[in-house]
């Protein structure tokens, strides 16, 4: 992939982030997560120039790029409509308007739900990396988001060592649900 | 349907939407397009729905106040189902002005795949729902071409059959996994039902939701 490749998808992996951190930031009302939205939204800001930047000097140096460069412009736009609504739906809960009890509840019955496992001393998670647990591929539940201590990290990855006491925010469908938190508070032992 | 099943509906869409169509420009599919543009109508129909419900509803400043938050999310679904729409009229672009496309989206963080079901394989004659295809391989199945054609964000009562074509969405990790058990390498593995009481999970469920609200002030 070149440059431009880089980071358009960069943006749509950011957008899709967004969406989900958006949607949690919705189900627990929870102005810090809210908060991130908005600041990924403000990177991605920054990422759209680049990207017209760059595609424009493209254009200038090799004309028979401008087809490309169409695509990409319109892929970019459309990215960035979803990751202004990410970020209007986070706006609802920075406005301390999450709290009807409707909106936590639609999230919840949807297709893909998203879940609290709170990391307890006795886990087998303790001292893993999602490497080593691959925890999406068998419970369903993608971690968005763990929050330790008071500070939260987003998008975990393959390398993030996970710490009893962590408090992990998942993505998935209903059926992983029940796995997930029981690894997580140490009744299911089974990876 | 009432204000609850029209915005988890809505959430459903704006999110499946999203992978319908970005699976659409990888495997440069019209028909997968057309069901963008389906859900995309509907998705309207749901905004009007909503919105006429909820000013119905409403009575008090209060619930102005708070009713307004939930039509923004509605807004927002909507917003992202329109999006959606627009990626897939990128297909109009002829395929050679737009080869990176499929190749750059095949790197996405979120996959999204194809596979066979082999007629030896142990999903075969059992439906999604039976399967729990997403939470036994963190894939969701986001299309299915059987003997009937295409079904796009099928419910979980669609039955896997030998021959079926499966495109998915999740990491690269639960693809591998689910292409063994599609071919038939390695044989299903049904999760143990759960004899966990459904109070008890609840209760935890507000344990935390506590744990993770407290530092909001």
């Amino acid at each position: 992939m070149n440059r431009l490749e880089v980071m358009l998808l960069e943006l749509k992996d950011t957008s899709e982030f967004m969406v989900d951190l958006a949607y949690s930031s919705l189900l627990y009302n929870n102005k810090e997560i809210a908060e991130e939205v908005i600041f990924l939204s403000d990177t991605l800001d920054d990422l759209s120039t680049k990207i017209q930047d760059t595609a424009i000097e493209l254009g200038q140096s090799k004309s028979d790029e401008v087809a490309k460069i169409a695509v990409v412009i319109r892929l970019q736009t459309s990215i960035m409509y979803i990751a202004e609504a990410a970020k209007s739906i986070a706006d609802v809960v920075l406005r301390g308007l999450g709290e009807h009890p409707v909106l936590a509840m639609s999230i919840k019955e949807s297709e893909t739900t998203i879940a609290l496992g709170k990391v307890s001393d006795d886990s087998v998670l303790v001292g893993k990396t999602f490497g080593d647990v691959s925890l999406s591929t068998i419970s369903g539940m993608f971690v968005i988001a763990i929050k330790r201590d008071r500070t939260y990290i987003f998008g975990p990855g393959r390398g993030t060592v996970i710490q009893a006491g962590d408090v992990m925010i998942a993505k998935g469908p209903e059926e992983g649900v029940a796995y997930f938190k029981d690894l997580c508070d140490g009744t299911e032992k089974e990876l | 349907m009432n204000v609850r099943e029209l915005l988890t509906e809505m959430k459903d869409t704006s999110e499946v939407i999203v992978d319908l169509a970005y699976a659409s420009l990888m495997y440069n599919s019209d028909s997968m397009a057309e069901k963008v543009h389906d859900l995309e109508d509907d998705m309207d129909n749901l905004k009007f729905a909503i919105r006429y419900k909820v000013l119905m509803s409403c009575r008090t400043k209060e619930d102005a106040r708070q009713l307004s938050g939930l039509l923004q999310v509605a807004s927002a679904a909507d917003r992202i189902s329109d999006a959606a729409a627009d990626i897939v009229d990128l297909l109009d672009v002829p395929l050679e002005k737009r080869p990176f496309v499929s190749a750059m989206l095949y790197e996405s963080d979120e996959k999204i795949r194809a596979t066979k079901i082999k007629s030896d394989s142990g999903m075969v004659g059992y439906t999604i729902g039976e399967l729990a295809v997403e939470a036994c391989t963190g894939c969701k199945i986001i299309a299915l071409k059987g003997r009937q054609g295409w079904i796009y964000d099928p419910e979980d009562d669609v039955k896997i059959r030998a021959g079926d074509d499966i495109i998915v969405r999740g990491t690269e990790e639960g693809y591998n996994h689910l292409t063994e058990y599609a071919s038939g390498k390695i044989p299903w593995d049904f999760p143990e039902e759960s004899d966990e009481e459904p109070e008890e999970a609840e209760d935890e469920a507000e344990n935390l939701e506590d744990d993770i609200g407290d530092d909001d002030e």
